[in-house]
């Protein structure tokens, strides 16, 4: 970790002391305040090139950002606009929308675009988009006449908006041949994207999980019965052992995605073993935190389900634990047994 | 993170993947000549001193070492590379493995230069194996209550007495370092921790008797080595006498981070992802992706332990949580095979899945016990948390 990104944590966590989170409901569906505060500082353009309307600043920056973010339980589509949206509208030679103004990719769901003029005309219904009703830009991905294209377009109201475990809103955006400027893109871009998706959840499950750790252990600290700290107890010591094996396992291979992403290295299998195994991690890390926290962490009143929730609803978004699983189990056999373990060796 | 668990990234290492790809062409040819047949759990039950040989004559033992003692002054980095690909591909490396992992790099830690220049080249070549004398019939995880004692005679050897257990093949082994009680204990919880001291015991001694204990598939590895009023030189004495405990501490650092610890089972997930790649069958694909990404969590930590170890650093209480993970992992491949595969295990199937499973399901109980429990390594992780 560098100075530069000690830095921009350390800025990030000085914006969250002001904003403790929020219990996201239909009414309220993000963190206007902070993100408002955010973008003031710069940090909602981290990672993003200046000329191109950003603050600047390397991958490992914008990752650092997104971490503290996650840490915090920010609800705020700031991983959405720096890991994967703005990447993909830039890459795509687009014109980056002003940073202050949430852009989230769209890249699920059944989209056409057509070629009018020196615009595009898209149609169809874009799904589980991230953010839908906050985000005021769309990078959507859709179906060009000789391949897969991205258009970017000012947000419409969407058709229909649920909320995910955490209360963060998701929805589905339809378009009826609203003209937008378009790019086609690569089949491998496309690829890129989606594993980019993936990436921005694993990291932010690593951080989630983290910190669901450090909440853990500060109350087996804290909490007294039967005369001493929870965290005396050999059977919380056995559960706080094991919920460090995980975190510190999620922690290392997705830093090593990331490190994929930096060096330019084939994503799709790197995001794909991140986001499993973060998502696994889950599964132990969650349940045995709030088995430690008792009865007080199944509480809106408590902080910890502000990481916990976000976690069980993270680990099934940008492609379910299953296709992920499966995408990487292809990957990995595609040269047969023999190549199996040098394809693994290759991964990360 | 807040606590004694973070270990910086590895740094990739340009000169670890040349000596993978050289490994890799020396196990392909092995495997084209028949010199061995890929099997699960090979560094516990592999044994074949001339395929150790082998890869002594290819420098591939003793890698980090000096060359003054026979070694190649490589890295932790690369010899993690040699030591991965050998055991992704179920070679028979047990004969040299407790020697080379362990007993060499106590040796020269601790050893005397006598030690140092007598064995450590011949561990290098491959022609001198060790077993590890920790374990005893009366005490497991609780290593400090061993009662295997010596005593000094009248021209200041020690006498030993006593009996070890578990030790990995002791009958086709030269020396034991072995842990035994030379003094009394001191006072409090941790004072048993004094009085320890390790020996370097050549087998062939009079007074000492290897009995074999069979492993549940029938297989001899282990053996109950007992000490009869051993004669074993002054000069044998390693270290320090009376900082026994201290050098077996370092020595676990190296014993429990390695490749091993989570590869013991790989030949069996190899075999699944070759159903799963003939069949193309989705839960089998997921169940190898899966798997995967948790060993692939398991690799980094080990290898980022590896390059800590480069720096001259011992980081035992990372070393035991990778072994814990990685480990349980170990034993999770099995379970995840059977729910998405048709297979019979059974150790004379035609399958070579069948064979695998039941080769890695016979061996399981011992990938979370050996080399300290799995209750024992969350211990020390505990205490790295700051709860202990």
């Amino acid at each position: 970790m560098s100075d530069d990104q000690d830095l921009v944590r350390q800025t990030v966590r000085e914006v969250l002391t002001a904003h403790p989170p929020v219990s996201l409901t239909a009414e309220l569906t993000w963190d206007e305040g902070l993100w408002a505060e955010l973008a003031a500082a710069g940090l909602t353009g981290v990672g993003l090139p200046e000329e191109a309307g950003g603050s600047g600043g390397e991958v490992a920056d914008a990752v650092a950002v997104v971490g503290e973010l996650a840490r915090g339980a920010g609800a705020v589509p700031v991983g959405e606009q720096l890991l994967v949206a703005g990447p993909a509208v830039l890459a795509a030679g687009l014109q980056l929308p002003p940073p202050d103004e949430p852009l989230v990719a769209a890249v699920d769901g059944d989209l056409t675009a057509v070629p009018d003029g020196d615009g595009w005309l898209l149609s169809g219904t874009a799904v589980d988009v991230p953010w839908a009703g906050v985000a005021l830009h769309l990078a959507v991905l859709a179906q060009g006449p000789d391949g897969p294209v991205l258009a970017l377009v000012r947000a419409p109201a969407p058709a229909w908006t649920h909320a995910n475990l955490a209360g963060e809103p998701r929805g589905s955006v339809a378009f009826d041949g609203l003209r937008a400027p378009a790019a086609p893109i690569t089949v491998a871009a496309v690829a890129d994207l989606r594993a980019r998706a993936a990436l921005l959840r694993a990291v932010q499950l690593a951080a989630a999980l983290e910190q669901v750790l450090a909440l853990t252990l500060r109350y087996a600290g804290e909490r007294e019965q039967f005369g001493r700290p929870l965290g005396k107890f050999q059977a919380i010591q056995m559960y706080l052992a094991e919920m460090a094996g995980e975190v510190t396992a999620v922690t290392a291979v997705v830093d090593a995605a990331v490190q994929a992403l930096e060096a330019g290295e084939p994503l799709v299998p790197a995001a794909a073993t991140a986001k499993v195994r973060a998502g696994a991690a889950v599964e132990v890390v969650a349940a045995l935190a709030h088995q430690v926290h008792g009865a007080i962490g199944f509480t809106q009143e408590h902080a910890l389900h502000h990481l916990t929730r976000r976690c069980w609803a993270w680990r099934d978004e940008a492609g379910s634990e299953l296709a992920w699983s499966a995408t990487l189990g292809e990957h990995l056999v595609a040269g047969g047994a023999d190549g199996f373990w040098p394809a693994l060796t290759r991964v990360v | 993170m807040t606590h004694a668990l973070t270990l910086a990234p590895a740094p990739r290492s340009d000169a670890a993947e040349l000596v993978r790809a050289e490994v890799r062409e020396f196990l392909a040819a092995e495997i084209a000549e028949g010199t061995f047949t890929p099997h699960v759990d090979t560094w516990l039950s592999g044994v074949d001193p001339a395929f150790s040989r082998k890869l002594g004559d290819r420098g591939w033992l003793g890698m980090t070492w000096p060359k003054e003692y026979g070694g190649h002054e490589r890295t932790a980095m690369e010899r993690y590379a040699v030591t991965e690909e050998l055991l992704a591909a179920g070679a028979p490396v047990a004969a040299h493995w407790i020697a080379d992992r362990q007993s060499g790099p106590a040796l020269l830690r601790y050893g005397t230069e006598e030690h140092r220049q007598e064995i450590l080249p011949r561990i290098a070549a491959g022609e001198c194996f060790f077993v590890i004398g920790m374990s005893e019939p009366d005490s497991g995880s609780d290593l400090a209550s061993i009662r295997t004692r010596a005593t000094r005679d009248a021209n200041g050897d020690f006498v030993v007495d006593g009996a070890k257990v578990w030790t990995s093949n002791a009958h086709h082994s030269h020396y034991a370092i072995t842990l035994v009680r030379t003094g009394p204990p001191g006072d409090g919880p941790r004072g048993k921790h004094q009085g320890l001291t390790q020996l370097l015991v050549d087998l062939s001694l009079p007074g000492i008797t290897i009995n074999p204990i069979r492993i549940l598939d029938g297989g001899h590895h282990f053996n109950e080595v007992v000490f009869d009023g051993v004669v074993v030189p002054a000069g044998m004495l390693l270290g320090e006498e009376g900082a026994g405990w201290h050098q077996v501490t370092a020595e676990l650092a190296f014993e429990r981070s390695g490749p091993e610890r989570f590869l013991s089972t790989f030949p069996l997930l190899t075999e699944l992802a070759r159903r799963a790649a003939a069949g193309q069958d989705r839960a089998q694909l997921a169940a190898v992706g899966r798997l995967s990404a948790r060993l692939l969590a398991i690799r980094q930590l080990s290898l980022r332990i590896a390059a800590a170890l480069d720096r001259g650093e011992l980081p035992d209480i990372p070393a035991a949580l990778v072994k814990d993970i990685g480990t349980t992992f170990e034993r999770d491949v099995i379970d995840e095979v059977r729910r998405v595969a048709e297979v019979t295990p059974s150790l004379s199937s035609p399958d070579p899945l069948g064979r695998a499973l039941a080769e890695a399901q016979l061996h399981a109980p011992g990938y979370t016990l050996r080399g300290g429990t799995n209750e024992i390594l969350r211990g020390i992780v505990a205490r790295g948390l700051g709860l202990r």
